[in-house]
């Protein structure tokens, strides 16, 4: 356990810290596309909505992108 | 290795210091700010002068379309005309604002970060998109946080502003311990708001550096899918800080939700809507 290859430690940072935005974003794909057919005629709002969460979820992998590139 | 690679690539976390008037140091993130704001401010006068009832100018015409979504985001959370009229101008200046500093970090703008400077012997790309600033990004989010709290006290006085936080009966415990955690969210806010705009336009253009260096001969076409995903999120972030900005304010004032509530009253209902 001396010599860990920082590289390693990187990939699983990424890797890791990728799960918990990829659940945030699928649930997040799937209530809208859900919302989408249960009344489609509001699917503009919908889509926005969607988008928007889904750039509140991204922000986490981008703190661990952050970490992993200036460390 | 690999990683020696990324610590190439990637700019550095601090903006370079270019020239100091007098104690204030004069960053390459500062002096593209204030070119982008002067921009920005000419730009908008030149759509408003050119502005009427069937704009026959173009860039009257693309300012107002833009100008007409913000509009429909600042009525869709305020709910009342007049309230999202007092407020529009901090939301679109918020967003055009970012917008411009976000997209200039994912490459749009030619000479952003490419032209450098030659300063106290080292070298320094003479203008870098502010967004990849934290210093930038903190500073916009105390000020619109600042405002939120500046029009809650305004609209509702002192007593009001402190009762939003801490509900009525004060020696209920339960009532304290939340009022107090409302109180740290607001400071939390700052940080998450700063930090998610930070974090993704600063990691997307250090993405963007590390597959270039990582394709080698062929970072021009390799690099083309990152760039328009980087696109893509600049101006999904400056959405999302204009419209958490707006959130914030329409809770803060209490407008918005009390209004709608007061329009779903069940004997409305019945009432076609007209729309």
């Amino acid at each position: 356990m001396n010599h860990v290859d920082p590289a390693l430690i990187k990939g699983l940072a990424i890797g890791l810290g990728a799960i918990g935005p990829a659940i945030g974003v699928g649930l997040i794909g799937a209530s809208a596309v859900g919302a989408i057919g249960r009344n489609p005629e509001m699917q503009g709002r919908i889509l926005s909505t969607a988008f928007v969460m889904a750039g509140l979820v991204d922000a986490v992998l981008a703190f661990v992108l952050l970490i992993v590139f200036t460390t | 290795m690999v990683g020696l690679f990324f610590g190439l690539a990637s700019e550095p976390l601090a903006a370079e210091k270019l020239f100091s008037i007098g104690p204030l140091d004069i960053t390459n993130a500062m002096l593209f700010s204030v070119i982008t704001a002067a921009f920005l401010v000419a730009l908008l006068l030149m759509a408003a002068k050119y502005s009427q009832l069937h704009p026959k100018s173009k860039l009257a015409y693309i300012i107002e379309l833009l100008i007409d979504g913000i509009w429909s985001v600042a009525i869709g959370t305020f709910g009342d005309r007049k309230t999202a009229l007092k407020h529009l101008p901090l939301l679109a200046t918020l967003f055009t604002f970012i917008l411009v500093g976000n997209l200039s970090g994912s490459g749009l703008l030619p000479g952003v970060g490419t032209i450098t400077a030659h300063t106290g012997g080292h070298v320094s790309p003479l203008l870098r998109p502010f967004t990849t600033d934290l210093n930038a990004t903190l500073s916009m989010a105390i000020l619109t946080i600042g405002l939120v709290q500046f029009y809650a006290l305004k609209q509702l006085g002192l007593k009001g502003h402190i009762r939003h936080y801490f509900a009525k009966p004060l020696y209920n415990p339960m009532n304290l311990f939340i009022g107090l955690n409302e109180v740290f969210g607001e400071l939390l806010r700052i940080i998450t708001l700063s930090m998610r705009l930070f974090g993704v336009i600063y990691a997307g253009e250090v993405l963007i550096a590390a597959v270039g260096s990582l394709a080698g001969n062929f970072a021009w076409i390799a690099t083309v899918p990152t760039v328009l995903l980087e696109i893509f999120f600049s101006i999904i972030q400056a959405y999302v800080f204009m419209m958490l900005s707006a959130t914030y304010l329409s809770v803060a004032i209490g407008g918005g939700e009390h209004d709608k509530h007061k329009a779903e009253k069940p004997g409305k209902e019945l009432e076609p809507a007209k729309a």
